[in-house]
């Protein structure tokens, strides 16, 4: 990458060829043309070195992410973060964490962005049944803008048993996932949006975090 | 006969001055101008697309991010272009600058952080991408495509980076560039977060956060410290291919460095004891990296004033510029000053007939440095500059307040010294302030 920067402003050194230095006895004119056509190479040249990093860092490293396989041994280290209220989860493999917020020990919430997809994991007190627990968030979604759930929900399950409801809604150039969970005297809301190829690369490694979402005590 | 004086020859290599022959019009014909033009309106319709998602869920929130950090941009924009008073760059370029690190720096970052991030985390581990993933990906990353915005400023207008001046100025709107963008998008970040709607609560608390925790010690420095090699490699060309090249290294070296210390875990949570420890770790961190960029700023700053002021120097024409008007011309607060001290004695237009003879020595020893010849070769741009500053003197000469200088009077300690204190008292209070709010204890 360096290199790739380092070659761009070689361009710029503005350095005399050495054959212009011999080139005493051409006709002026003449020198000032080609003097020109070779600072119009070179320019060229520096264009084409700074696209080139730039495709590099746009295309070039997705690209390399992509190849690289994700090992077991990576994603088994990854450590467990507690969100709030004794509920924690083990974060997607290269996800970064973007936002964490908390405004008690019972209630917060985690951005996570996986390439360009957000998962967002909030927790807050909470009473009610799975039913209610589901439509709360379920209109929260709706009450957004362009938001449409669009289908039934499915029951679903964590690792250590917590039990939920899963659906999937739509919003202009985006789409999306929901799950609300229910833990003792708390609810976990879970949503993913993003594009649909961004949620096609991401979806296998929010599963796999989704399902290590528990509350309290010691989880692996 | 005029002679050069001693700090002239000193000062020699310090600026290339731009010839007169450069025109902006003929970037027209270079090849970067049209990869800058295709790129950009690339990067634009992406940045666009990036913000409309936000906006159609959270649009009173975007729209206020967007306004509180571009308003945050106006104090960081002056000051950076009022840094180059002698020899000032065009704004067009300013804004070419500026653009590119808003619109193109940000958006092709955002894929390259994200595989860095996933490389890191996959070939070492991911506790360690965590830990380090921001101090190692983002200064790599973004100070490389921050970099190249200067250099696409060099292909397109060479001849207008003559000083580590001129380096740090386009660098430093780079830097701001992405600085605002990428705080537009935490803020958006935040209110998702949040998971609360569209309030703009988390793009207030993010505005504390980013703009004052973080805002003095971000990519506008970082850039600039980069900005300043670049312009070293470009500008010295009295030193050895490998020196230049050395302080070339050095100054993007230093700008990875700086972003990496503030991006590492290292201190992220302060020395303890609540806000008070945060605040000494935030300026632990922060500091010195201020004062390495102040510094240097002053140094490539006196440098190139030096060089200009030398030029009329040589003239020897009281007419032109007194003793004591070169070196008010020399300092910023004393230039300050010396519009003050001219309203003090002649009112509001004593006040802009010091300006005015100001802008016209400044724009007379630009154009002296342009023409080998200086006013012995009848060159009609700088008979006409001369004439702009005879006419300024006549104006000050009519108000009763002959020379521009600084006032005699003036404290001992320099306002602008007591201005810093202040400033960063009052700094020191917005960031214990955002602590607080933000509970960080």
């Amino acid at each position: 990458m360096l290199f790739v920067l380092l070659a761009s402003v070689n361009h710029l050194a503005g350095h005399q060829l050495i054959l212009f230095r011999r080139a005493g006895d051409l006709d002026p004119a003449n020198v000032r043309f080609m003097v020109a056509a070779n600072r119009w190479w070179r320019n060229l040249g520096g264009s084409a070195s700074v696209l080139g990093a730039l495709l590099i860092v746009v295309f070039g490293l997705p690209a390399l992410d992509r190849a690289v396989p994700v090992s077991k041994q990576a994603a088994a280290s990854a450590t467990r973060h507690e969100i709030a209220g004794g509920v924690s989860l083990i974060p997607p493999v290269g996800a970064l964490i973007s936002k964490r917020t908390r405004s008690d020990a019972e209630e917060g919430t985690a951005l996570f962005l996986i390439g360009p997809a957000r998962y967002v994991v909030a927790v807050s007190r909470f009473e009610g049944d799975l039913p209610a627990a589901s439509t709360r968030l379920r209109d929260k979604i709706q009450n957004m803008r362009g938001y449409q759930v669009t289908a039934g929900e499915t029951p679903v399950m964590t690792a250590s048993g917590l039990s939920g409801r899963a659906g999937t809604f739509t919003a202009p150039g985006r789409v999306g996932r929901y799950a609300a969970y229910l833990a003792p005297g708390h609810l976990i809301e879970v949503t993913v949006t993003g594009s649909e190829s961004d949620l096609r690369m991401a979806l296998e490694r929010v599963d796999e975090s989704m399902a290590t979402i528990a509350y309290g005590g010691e989880q692996k | 006969m005029t002679t050069a004086a001693p700090s002239a020859r000193r000062w020699r290599f310090s600026v290339t001055p731009t010839p007169r022959w450069s025109r902006a019009l003929k970037s027209l014909q270079l090849p970067a101008f049209w990869v800058l033009a295709v790129v950009m309106t690339i990067c634009a319709m992406r940045l666009f697309d990036l913000l409309s998602s936000p906006f159609a869920r959270f649009p009173t929130a975007t729209m206020t991010a967007i306004i509180l950090f571009a308003l945050y941009a106006v104090p960081f924009w002056l000051f950076i272009s009022s840094m180059d008073f002698l020899e000032r760059e065009p704004p067009l370029l300013l804004a070419t600058a500026f653009a590119w690190g808003a619109l193109v720096a940000t958006t092709t970052a955002m894929p390259g952080n994200r595989a860095l991030l996933g490389l890191l985390a996959k070939l070492i581990s991911p506790d360690f991408a965590f830990a380090w993933g921001a101090a190692i990906v983002s200064p790599v990353i973004e100070e490389l495509l921050k970099a190249l915005g200067l250099v696409m400023i060099v292909l397109i207008a060479r001849k207008q980076i003559n000083s580590v001046l001129d380096g740090m100025v386009y660098g430093a709107l780079i830097g701001l560039g992405f600085q605002v963008i990428e705080n537009v998008f935490y803020s958006i970040n935040a209110v998702e977060a949040a998971n609360a709607g569209d309030q703009v609560g988390p793009v207030v608390a993010t505005f504390f956060l980013r703009g004052f925790l973080a805002g003095l010690w971000s990519h506008t420095l970082f850039s600039a410290m980069a900005g300043a090699g670049i312009a070293w490699f470009l500008v010295r060309t009295d030193k050895s291919l490998i020196v230049r090249w050395l302080g070339l290294l050095t100054g993007l070296f230093l700008a990875w460095g700086i972003h990496f210390i503030w991006n590492s875990p290292i201190l992220m949570d302060g020395m303890g004891s609540g806000g008070a420890g945060l605040l000494l770790g935030l300026l632990l961190k922060g500091l010195p990296a201020l004062i390495l960029v102040m510094g240097l700023l002053w140094v490539a700053r006196h440098r190139e004033a030096s060089y200009y002021i030398d030029e009329l120097r040589r003239l020897q024409d009281p007419m032109v510029a007194t003793a004591r008007e070169l070196d008010t011309l020399e300092h910023g607060h004393l230039r300050a000053d010396a519009r003050k001290y001219g309203r003090d004695r002649a009112g509001k237009a004593g006040k802009k007939a010091v300006r005015a003879m100001q802008m016209a020595q400044a724009h007379l020893a630009v154009e002296l440095s342009r023409s080998p010849d200086g006013l012995a070769g009848n060159d009609p741009v700088l008979i006409y500059s001369r004439d702009q500053v005879l006419a300024a003197r006549e104006k000050l000469i009519q108000l009763g307040h002959p020379e521009a200088i600084a006032s005699p009077m003036r404290p001992a300690v320099p306002r602008v010294v007591v201005l810093g204190i202040v400033a960063v008292l009052l700094l020191c209070a917005l960031i214990w302030l955002a602590i607080q709010s933000m509970n960080a204890a």
